[in-house]
């Protein structure tokens, strides 16, 4: 049995990464990950647990100049409730809204749903249809150092991520979309949220001229990361609307995912799930363009 | 075992101190430690929702909540929502409207209504649903549920007015 | 003058009487119970499927500091239970399920006792194992038990009529194959019990069994105590729906532990642990072959099932008894066969679950009945019409329906629903990726017990004490369906007493009369005879007495609002607390205490299967909207009607409460639940891969009551517990080939398994 030796909840972001930096660390946020991983012996508790609950600056969502700046323990439940998003960000609450069950997003935390890098992962699919980037921040020793990252490369496969030793996700922060920007979220299930992913798929980009341009596409529980479309976005980016378009979308989409067979689906019907998904989000918001 | 930490908390309006390893569960700390066994442990995953319980008025699954969380701050339980006046109007909603059978899920739920209510007191019946979408329930098929917590919110509703 | 109108309980809404507690977090649980000085009992189980163990080492769990006693096969009897006495609590030579129990640890806390079980260590010499039934039936099939070479424990066979003839006389001949897939409870209380040893070697188990007298008797030869030294006290349970019929290994494991350890012990299952080593629905490969005339008269049926028993013999094996019932008897079926071969298997072992087989046996006679209707151009009500039972019709099989309301809930449920026109609208033809489907279903259920024992009865005691109080002491257990509150309100009834004024004794064998368990939908027909019978013993004594003291004929009095009244003014002659404390104190030295053993009108069947297994049998047909996407496969339940013949109606919101929950057990069945099984393996022991339904997904549910007063019924009520979870899968599978013209033969309606279906059946597969 792992046990945990330090334990620290401190009120700083800078003591906070001095700890994590100090012997190997578990950072804590919501623990709605953590506990079961622990529970079931899939994650093992490292020597020293590091609390982030206390710490205020890691809270609240906030303008943060011509965008957005999401503290990494903001929980699903102040997404969803957020005015500002829900006016200019409606795909991240849409994805809130799919997000588990009401303790569940009242406890989850967006850092936490990062950080967990699960493919299946229901906030991180909107935010790369944002483009988001990330702030991680880590004690050098002296001093507190921050980096960024785009969001696209932090995953590195199944629960890994280019998280450094001791390094935490303090924020999250995306550009806030232009008035034309129009985007989407569909997760696929039989519940309306209790339900991991079996696949999801969120595309969004700026409507001109009955096209979507700077379009981006991001898919869930079809690869070891969430992935990012890029050729299933070409297919759509500057193209007009339309089954044409639609079609060459929903072939490309088929042919850059790298599914899986397992419990929850076969890889066969991942495939089919990517396709009627993508060809009806695209067919909503050709048809709500008119 | 893991190091333990001195934590304190408000449990169901009364002051409470004491020292859990800093690894252990919030439900296992009412449970097993403070010996509050109204609130069940059914997964542990978050799944079933039979382990809600209300902290700063937030509903929580507290098999996922992390012990040492509960510092400084408020908890209620299922044992807290009882007044010297007599159990809540949820609490009798769900009696006299047959939401309970085996009864193992109802202390969550009864939880979940409750925050459901505080949260908004004009609740519909879709919203019900939706809210209660994280507990599991084997013997009722929800129906029973979702009246008693929409009686609720008539009773409520009439109090207000009277 | 005080003047008491008469007023009835019966088909009032009256909450549950346990429902309170359960409210406010007071009840306390198996999970919740701590006894002094109590050990936390864990269970190692294998790894293998089917394996030899060569060596078990745990010398290391037993040096670990904290852990009092670790047991294998080699520290016990090795007696085997279970209903087919193939299964030894802890395994000792070789293991043929996942799930099998090879050590057990006591220790001073759960985790230090899970920590132990990583102590042990086993190895294996793993045996070639078979995960079909198919497989084990080949010749030269590894064999799971020496006592059957060919890994068959059961076979039954049931016929009547001539065949040949039947299918001679047929117009339209129709043949299936049917699968059925592994479901489990899911209670919300998981598994669990506490065994404790006094110091004269007395035994008390609390335990959550469904039949705490069968019980003693089963667990003893494999405990070794002799059942008078055995006492079974039974906490609330937390869900039952079958799955506490039988007794499963960890019982007596825990009651070894307590014997070692001289120290109560708990065992209470993890979540995982119960979706891995709790019984299964019993999943069945069925082929029917039916035939009607052309004017959709029956002629036969003969169904041949092949049913995975998994490892070992619990009650699943016995489903075919219920099975049969729905063949022979659901509709008029002259020429009738029925063969049902169990067959031994690596895969987990089923036990009973509500329905009992019926569920399945229903899928495939529903689903042919849809068939039959469409090949001879009927619609599908009207050639159900045409072939189901009626009142006082004894089928072939030897059930007599003395109150039969098929037709009526056939009739009911299809105006309600609109379903004739509905069903022809649908399949005039729709367009676009959504189709609306509606199906039906009907059901034959047992609803005056089952006769399956030397006796099907039920015993009460009841006293009253000298502040007109009733105590009834009954057999019959309380799992969350209510009997106790119906109990109460039998009593009530006749004692004229308020309800607040029972109080129902239900839960330990040291106390209460004997009583067969809680299954087969028996307990409120007949624990409710039994106590409504006390109580009349009881309501004679105190008229007689009440006639002599106010030198009246009992026979004008009545019994109301805890008084004794005029029969026929109502005015209040006498308190009936104050009668009773006459007899106590006056000289003449008497209690109001009386006795009653209920056995009802039923037989065990013959040889051949036949007889009259129930005193009344329960009736219903439930009518299932529904919309498929025919892109994704996601079947989404619009709406369910529901019409049952209940008897008649005792508690309308506890009656209520068993259809809903088991309509919606029935939609979980469908389309929801999947216990997936790979080579012996559960790969979805967690609720996050197992669904139950939730609260969203419930849809409209309209239920009717048809009250066709059984004439044995306890005030003319019928059993119905398991009843509204039996026609629900079909219903569905016939509202999906309404919506989509394809037949789905194969459960769950999961949305992959839906699209896979639709597809191979596009590509030309029938």
């Amino acid at each position: 049995m792992a046990r945990v030796e330090h334990y620290a909840a401190p009120r700083g972001l800078k003591e906070a990464a001095r700890r994590a930096a100090e012997r190997p660390a578990t950072v804590l946020a919501g623990g709605t990950d953590l506990m079961p991983q622990i529970r079931s012996g899939k994650r093992a508790l490292a020597p020293s647990l590091v609390n982030l609950r206390r710490i205020a600056v890691l809270r609240g969502i906030r303008r943060d100049g011509d965008g957005v700046r999401l503290g990494a323990l903001t929980t699903v439940t102040e997404i969803l409730g957020h005015p500002l998003l829900r006016q200019r960000a409606a795909v991240l609450v849409e994805a809130a809204d799919h997000f588990a069950s009401v303790q569940l997003r009242n406890m989850a935390t967006v850092g936490g749903n990062l950080c967990n890098a699960s493919p299946a992962g229901d906030l991180i699919i909107p935010l790369l249809v944002l483009g988001a980037r990330l702030e991680l921040v880590s004690w050098t020793g002296t001093e507190l150092a921050t980096r960024e990252l785009p969001l696209e490369d932090f995953f590195v496969g199944p629960g890994t991520t280019r998280l450094g030793p001791g390094e935490i996700l303090a924020a999250i922060r995306f550009p806030l979309p232009p008035p034309d920007f129009v985007a989407r979220f569909r997760k696929f299930g039989t519940r309306p949220a209790l339900d991991i992913s079996v696949v999801s798929v969120g595309i969004g980009g700026r409507r001109r001229n009955g096209t979507l341009e700077q379009v981006r596409v991001a898919f869930g529980a079809v690869a070891p990361v969430p992935l990012c479309g890029r050729r299933t976005a070409a297919a759509i980016d500057g193209h007009p609307l339309g089954p044409d378009t639609t079609a060459a979308a929903v072939s490309a989409a088929a042919a850059e995912i790298r599914p899986i067979s397992d419990v929850r689906a076969s890889a066969w019907y991942r495939t089919e799930l990517i396709q009627i998904l993508t060809a009806r989000l695209l067919r909503d918001v050709h048809h709500e363009g008119h | 075992m893991s190091i333990t930490k001195a934590i304190s908390f408000t449990l169901n309006g009364q002051a409470t101190r004491i020292e859990v390893p800093v690894d252990m569960d919030a439900l296992t700390m009412i449970r097993d430690v403070l010996k509050l066994t109204g609130t069940k442990l059914g997964c542990g995953e978050g799944e079933c929702g039979a382990c809600t319980i209300l902290v700063d008025g937030t509903a929580v699954n507290s098999c996922l909540m992390f012990a040492v969380d509960c510092d400084g701050r408020e908890l209620t339980t299922i044992e807290g929502l009882a007044t010297p006046a007599g159990r809540s109007v949820l609490q009798r909603a769900f009696v006299e409207h047959g939401a309970v059978q085996c009864g193992f899920c109802t202390p969550g739920l009864v939880m979940q209504g409750t925050y459901l209510l505080r949260q908004n007191p004009g609740l519909t019946v879709a919203d019900i649903r939706r809210g209660i979408e994280g507990n599991l329930c084997r013997c009722t098929g929800y129906q029973k549920v979702i009246e008693a917590i929409a009686a609720a919110v008539h009773e409520i509703e009439k109090g207000d007015r009277a | 003058m005080t003047v008491i109108p008469k007023e009835t309980l019966i088909g009032r809404r009256i909450p549950k009487l346990d429902a309170p507690a359960k409210t406010t977090g007071e009840t306390r649980y198996i999970n919740d119970l701590a006894l002094p000085g109590m050990l936390h009992g864990k269970i190692l189980r294998t790894d293998r499927v089917h394996a030899r163990i060569v060596r078990i080492d745990t010398s290391a769990a037993r040096a670990l500091p904290g852990v009092h006693a670790v047991i294998t096969a080699a520290d016990t009897p090795g007696v085997p239970l279970g209903h087919g006495r193939d299964n030894p609590p802890l395994k000792g030579d070789r293991v043929r399920t996942i799930r099998d129990e090879i050590a057990a640890v006591a220790a001073d806390t759960e985790a230090i006792a899970a920590e132990a079980l990583r102590l042990i260590r086993v190895e294996y010499e793993d045996l070639p194992a078979v995960f079909s039934v198919h497989e084990a039936l080949r010749p030269g099939a590894p064999v799971l038990h020496d006592r059957h070479p060919d890994n068959i424990p059961f076979t039954f066979d049931y016929s009547h009529g001539d065949l040949a003839a039947g299918e001679q006389a047929s117009d339209v001949v129709i043949e299936d194959t049917f699968k059925l897939h592994y479901v489990t409870h899911c209670c919300m209380g998981v598994s669990g019990v506490i065994a404790t040893f006094d110091t004269t070697g007395q035994l008390t188990i609390y335990s959550q069994t469904q039949i705490p007298f069968l019980y003693k008797r089963d667990i003893a030869p494999v405990i070794g105590v002799p059942p008078d030294r055995i006492r079974v006290i039974q906490p609330p349970l937390g869900g039952g729906f079958g799955s506490k019929l039988d007794i499963y290994p960890f019982e007596p494991i825990c009651v070894f532990l307590a014997r070692v350890t001289q120290r109560p012990v708990r065992i209470l299952f993890t979540r995982e642990e119960e979706f891995i080593a709790s019984p299964t629905r019993q999943p069945v490969e069925f082929t029917l072959r039916s035939g009607v005339k052309k004017d959709g008269t029956l002629m036969f049926r003969d169904a041949r099932t092949l049913h995975d028993n998994g490892g070992y013999t619990s009650w699943g094996a016995t489903t075919p008894f219920v099975m049969m019932q729905t063949i022979s008897s659901l509709y008029r079926v002259p020429h009738c066969r029925y063969h049902t071969t169990v067959v031994y298997t690596n895969n987990p072992y089923a036990g009973s679950f509500r329905g009992y087989g019926n569920l399945q046996a229903t899928f495939a006679v529903e689903s042919h009945m849809d068939r039959l209707a469409e090949a001879v151009g009927m619609d599908p009500l009207a050639l159900r019409l045409k072939n189901a039972q009626a009142p006082g019709e004894t089928t072939p099989q030897g059930m007599h329906f003395i109150t039969c309301g098929l037709r009526d809930c056939l009739q009911t449920a299809a105006e309600r629903s609109d379903f004739v026109k509905k069903h022809a609208t649908n399949r005039a033809g729709q367009t676009g990726p959504i189709r609306r489907g509606i199906g039906i279903a009907s059901l034959v259920h047992v609803g005056g017990g089952a006769n399956i024992y030397r006796t099907d009865g039920c015993g009460t005691i009841l006293k009253l004490d000298d502040f007109a109080q009733a105590t009834v002491l009954t057999g019959a257990s309380e799992i969350g369906q209510g009997s106790e509150t119906v109990i109460a309100q039998f009593v009530a009834e006749e004692l004229g007493l308020p309800l607040t004024s029972i109080q129902v004794v239900n839960n330990d064998t040291e106390i209460t009369p004997w009583d067969v368990g809680v299954h087969a939908s028996r307990t409120t027909f007949i624990a409710g005879n039994s106590a409504l019978r006390a109580a009349r013993k009881a309501r004679t004594k105190l008229l007689a007495a009440a006639g002599q003291q106010l030198g009246a004929d009992p026979a004008t009095l009545d019994l109301r609002g805890g008084h004794v009244v005029d029969a026929t003014s109502g005015e209040a002659r006498l308190e009936i607390g104050k009668l009773i404390r006459s007899l106590h104190f006056a000289g003449k030295h008497e209690v109001v205490m009386t006795t009653e053993y209920y056995e009802p009108p039923s037989v065990m069947q013959d040889r051949e299967f036949k007889g009259n297994v129930s005193a009344t049998y329960a009736f219903g047909t439930q009518a299932i909207e529904l919309e498929v996407d025919t892109e994704t496969g996601v079947v989404r339940i619009q709406k369910v009607t529901a019409a049952h013949d209940v008897g008649r109606v005792i508690n309308r919101l506890g009656i209520e409460g068993q259809i809903e929950g088991g309509v919606v057990m029935g939609i979980g069945y469908a389309t929801t639940e999947d216990l997936m099984v790979s080579e012996g393996r559960v790969l979805n022991p967690c609720f996050r891969d197992y669904k139950l339904v939730t609260a969203p997904e419930v849809p409209e549910i309209d239920t009717t009551f048809l009250e066709t007063l059984d004439p044995h019924g306890p005030a003319g009520a019928k059993g119905v517990g398991e009843a509204p979870a039996i026609p629900t899968a079909v219903a569905i599978a016939n509202a999906l080939y309404n919506a989509t013209g394809v037949r789905f033969r194969e459960l769950p309606f999961t949305p992959e398994k839906v699209l896979r279906r639709l597809r191979e059946a596009a590509e030309g597969k029938p």
